[in-house]
Parts: C-alpha cells; sequence; structure tokens
C-alpha cells in the first residue's frame, strides 16, 4: 500500500513540474492575448490650452479642450479574418473626438487598427485606415506588448501616419506599479488635415488646401507602461499644431491647438484599478505557476522517498546479532548470506 | 522502473492537459488580458 502510495506520489511529482514547465512555454504565449470584442472610453483633458478661432484667424488662449477617445474591437472582422488565415487578430476601430469649451465637436479623427492578438505585430487586412486613408502600419499603436521589455519600440503615429521609435527612458513608481517610461518625441511636420472639420465652420479641408494653408504637428507623447500587460496606465502628449501659409505671403504661422494634454483623473484611476486586476492573471500563468508547481512537485517527490524509506524498513527482515555473525563466519561464511538479506533492496 | 514509469505517466498528463488548455481558453476569457488606450489627441 505504501509503495502504491509513493508510486503516485513520484507521478504527482513529475505531472506538477513538466505542467508548471508547460504553462510557461506553452500554454502563456498562446493564451494570453488581447480581447477582439473590447469596448473601451478614455477621457483626455488640456487645460489652459491655445485653440484656433477660425473667423478671426487666430489662437484663443485659456481654453479647455476635452477629448474622448474610444477602441471598438470588431469582433466579426477579427473572425473572419481568422478563419481564412487562422491568425488570431484584434481589429480596433478607434475615434478620436475632440470637444471644446462650448461642447461642439472640433475635430473626429477615426482609425482601422488591425494587429496580432498575441505579438502586437500590425496586420494589413480588414480596412486599415486613418482618417479613411488606406496605410500599412509598422510598429505598435496605444498599447505595448505583452512582457514589455525596458527598450525602445516603434510606435506609430497616426497625425503623420508614420512610425518612429518611443524610447524607453526608465522605470519609476506609480499608484504602486511598477512602470517603464517612454517618451516620443514628433518634430515639425506637415501633416493632413483631418476631413471632419470643426462644427460651424464651412470651410472643406480641400477648399484650405488650394488656399495653400498647410497644417503643421509637434508632439512629445509620453507613456507609463505596466510590463506585464503593456497597458499605458497613463499618458500625456504635450501637443503643438499650426496653420502655416505659403512663404511668399509673408503671414506668420496661426495656431491651431497647443496645450498639455492629459488623461482625466477618474479615467486614470479607473485604468490602474482595472491594470492591478488583469496583471495577477498574467502573473499567475507567467511566473507563479511555473514557479510554484515545480516547488510542489520536489517537495511530492521528497514525500515520495520518505514514504518509500519507510515501508522498506517496515518489511525488511531483522538483522542477525553480531554474534550470530560471527558464528556462522566460523560455520563456512553463512554470515554473507545474512548481510545480504539486511541490505537495501533496489532502489525506486 | 515502476517509478520511472509512474513518472512517465504524470509528465504525458501533464502535457496532455497543457495542450487541451490552450484551445479550451475562450481568446475573451478570462486569462485575456485588457489594454488600455491613452493619449493621441486628434486634430482640434
Amino acid at each position: 500500500m505504501r509503495q502504491r502510495l509513493s508510486l503516485v506520489l513520484v507521478a504527482l511529482a513529475a505531472f506538477l513540474a513538466v505542467l508548471g514547465v508547460m504553462l510557461r512555454v506553452w500554454v502563456y504565449p498562446h493564451v494570453v492575448a488581447v480581447p477582439d470584442n473590447q469596448y473601451q472610453a478614455v477621457v483626455l483633458e488640456a487645460k489652459d490650452a491655445t485653440l484656433i478661432d477660425y473667423s478671426k484667424m487666430a489662437g484663443v488662449p485659456h481654453q479647455h479642450v476635452t477629448i474622448v477617445e474610444t477602441l471598438k474591437g470588431d469582433a466579426g472582422a477579427a473572425e473572419a479574418y481568422q478563419r481564412r488565415t487562422g491568425r488570431s487578430v484584434v481589429v480596433w476601430d478607434a475615434l478620436s473626438y475632440v470637444l471644446g469649451n462650448d461642447g461642439k465637436r472640433l475635430s473626429a479623427i477615426p482609425e482601422v487598427y488591425p494587429f496580432d492578438a498575441h505579438t502586437q505585430e500590425p496586420v494589413h487586412c480588414c480596412g486599415e485606415n486613418v482618417d479613411g486613408q488606406a496605410l500599412s502600419r509598422v510598429g505598435i499603436e496605444y498599447k505595448f506588448p505583452f512582457d514589455t521589455q525596458p527598450h525602445d519600440y516603434q510606435y506609430f503615429d497616426p497625425q503623420t501616419r508614420t512610425s518612429a521609435p518611443i524610447h524607453y527612458k526608465g522605470t519609476t513608481q506609480l499608484d504602486g506599479l511598477t512602470v517603464y517610461y517612454f517618451e516620443q518625441t514628433i518634430p515639425w511636420t506637415r501633416v493632413p488635415f483631418p476631413k471632419a472639420m470643426p462644427d460651424g465652420v464651412a470651410i472643406t479641408p480641400q477648399q484650405i488646401d488650394s488656399l495653400g494653408y498647410q497644417r503643421w504637428y509637434t508632439t512629445v507623447r509620453k507613456f507609463w507602461v505596466d510590463p506585464v500587460t503593456g497597458a499605458p496606465i497613463n499618458g500625456e502628449e504635450v501637443h503643438n499644431e499650426q496653420l502655416r501659409m505659403p512663404p511668399s505671403s509673408g503671414m506668420a504661422p496661426v495656431t491651431i491647438f497647443s496645450g498639455d494634454v492629459k488623461i482625466r483623473p477618474d479615467y486614470q484611476a479607473a485604468t490602474v484599478a482595472l491594470v492591478k486586476k488583469e496583471r495577477t492573471l498574467l502573473l499567475l500563468l507567467r511566473d507563479d505557476l511555473p514557479t510554484g508547481l515545480p516547488l510542489l512537485g520536489v517537495a511530492a517527490l521528497a514525500l515520495a522517498f520518505v514514504v518509500e524509506g519507510r515501508a522498506r524498513r517496515r518489511t525488511a527482515p531483522p538483522t542477525l546479532p553480531v554474534a550470530s555473525v560471527a558464528d556462522a563466519d566460523e560455520h563456512g561464511g553463512a554470515g554473507e548470506t545474512a548481510t545480504a538479506k539486511g541490505a537495501p533492496a533496489a532502489p525506486l | 522502473m515502476r517509478a520511472l514509469i509512474a513518472a512517465a505517466v504524470g509528465a504525458v498528463v501533464a502535457v496532455l492537459m497543457a495542450f487541451v488548455a490552450v484551445p479550451l481558453a475562450d481568446q475573451n476569457g478570462p486569462t485575456t488580458a485588457k489594454p488600455l488606450l491613452t493619449s493621441a489627441p486628434a486634430h482640434p
């Protein structure tokens, strides 16, 4: 009975050790994925921003600008792509909706962003675009990969429609989490006018273009990223846009927008709470179980040895007294036989 | 010898469990992690 128990413990030890390894090398990379049907909204604010008044063609300071960003996972498109190719993808329909002091729309830029659900590599399908312009992204956008590493990444900038490095600048603490700080600077670059102009502005982007006006943009983009989930738990942009006229006109640039855009504190707090919950699951699968299960396996194996040792001590016949052995030796070496009987049995 | 067989059985069961767990885990199940978006302000 005890020997059977020790065999069960050996099997359990092997099971736990192998399961721990398999969780890390097989289950974790295959199971951890971005959901394809998620909906999220984040509200950002730029207090004391400067904003253009198109009727005066001048920048007006001390404006409060609100930006509502939404991400909606297009599950239908993602599943259709997976059926065709076997690859798990996520297709995000994103919208940046900008509101002024009066609550009226200043701008709305839609995006379609398809990417690999596990690795976050960009996938070129499903109508990928920014503001209706088809393109092929390079690098990441919105979210960093699971298990983010402390090095630079290529980050897609939707204004310039190009990718540039976002630099790892260090590790810090934020709301009780260890986070990586990344920063990207986009230098002054000419960018297209968005298709949706502010409410009440009759001029179209094509008409602005034909007048020779140009839209230029620069930003410093900052992210504080939880390395386990790759989720930015805070973000900020020091964002500037100008309306520039051809040099021959002699007219000075006009500020379209200038402000420090930050996540509203209530949304930031909700983000931190969500990340803390999600990272617990990931850490369990990535670190805790792969480490803990093999340790339990070692304990089970040690217990198996103990049980087996006790079983053998119980079943082993009593050793002959020394005197008897000596007597036996005198009678033709029979003591060797007695010693051999008392020797340990074959190992497990 | 019996111990080796027991260990092999335990290991094989663990591998099978790991292989079965992957397709069983729904992409939108509890083991997925929710991403979060942050700032990419549009043109005002």
